[in-house]
């Protein structure tokens, strides 16, 4: 709507199946999170629920490499080598971000000092990190 | 009007940024505001939307459009006004939920979000294996 998805593929620098596979795991998980904060099962635990996210990233983690080695191979090195850091930067902040979420919930006492700021702070880095690609993409 | 990717990145930018700031804030007690007002930069930034996609579909009013071109888009213009009406019953819900004004079911809540995401998982998935099959 705001981006036609040729753009948002190279901002991102995500392939389309990939965005397909974190939205599939978006709504995955927001089902789990309905599930769980409804008390619908009292015995999900909070890193159940995150376990769609977590698979969405090892999933996407494995296709980027496998793509790097493919381009490696095609002799475009400074292009594989480029998307697999910008890929693993991406993920791994995310992956930060909700492991310490879900730390968070999970534990509620003991980890009252793990306050929302620090949580977001991988959020904070990742979107100075996408305005900056998209000076470099425009 | 035709704004630059930059642009279009800038905006969504600020926007995201204030929304996560205020979010912050308010998990962590910092400020008491109401939920309603948090979740302003959301409301800002659909209306926008909302505004650019009718100022562009009141675009075929015009005497001079060109009808043959007209029909894929103003589906696809459809499509994504429902998704912005989608998104804000969810924002809207998840407020009122959140602020104690209904007790309904998260579940209930999401609906509109869960609706929203299966079409975009459809439109995409129909570009990934309609490229697929090329």
């Amino acid at each position: 709507m705001l981006f036609s998805l040729r753009e948002l593929v190279q901002w991102l620098g995500f392939a389309t199946f990939e965005l397909f596979l974190h939205l599939l795991a978006l709504m995955v998980f927001s089902m789990l999170v309905a599930l769980r904060v409804d008390e619908f099962t009292r015995e999900l635990s909070w890193w159940l629920v995150f376990v769609p996210l977590f698979a969405a990233d090892g999933l996407s983690t494995y296709f980027t490499a496998i793509v790097s080695i493919r381009l490696y191979q095609d002799n475009e090195k400074r292009l594989a080598v480029l998307r697999l850091l910008w890929v693993l930067t991406v993920l791994s902040l995310k992956l930060v971000c909700e492991v310490l979420l879900c730390q968070k919930l999970d534990q509620q006492e003991q980890a009252k000092d793990l306050w929302f700021g620090l949580i977001v702070s991988p959020l904070f880095i990742l979107l100075q990190l996408l305005m900056i690609r998209a000076c470099r993409v425009n | 009007m035709k704004m630059s990717l930059a642009q279009r990145v800038l905006l969504s930018w600020i926007f995201a940024l204030i929304f996560l700031i205020l979010l912050v804030l308010k998990l962590d007690s910092r400020i008491h505001w109401n939920w309603f007002l948090i979740f302003l930069p959301i409301w800002t930034f659909d209306s926008i939307l909302i505004l650019m996609l009718i100022v562009k579909m009141a675009g075929r009013c015009k005497p001079d459009f060109d009808p043959r071109e007209g029909e894929q888009s103003l589906k696809r213009r459809l499509w994504y006004l429902t998704a912005l009406l989608l998104k804000l019953a969810f924002c809207l819900t998840l407020c009122s939920r959140l602020e104690g004004h209904t007790k309904v079911w998260i579940s209930v809540v999401c609906i509109p979000l869960w609706v929203l995401l299966g079409g975009a998982l459809i439109e995409l998935g129909y570009s990934v294996f309609h490229y697929r099959r090329d």
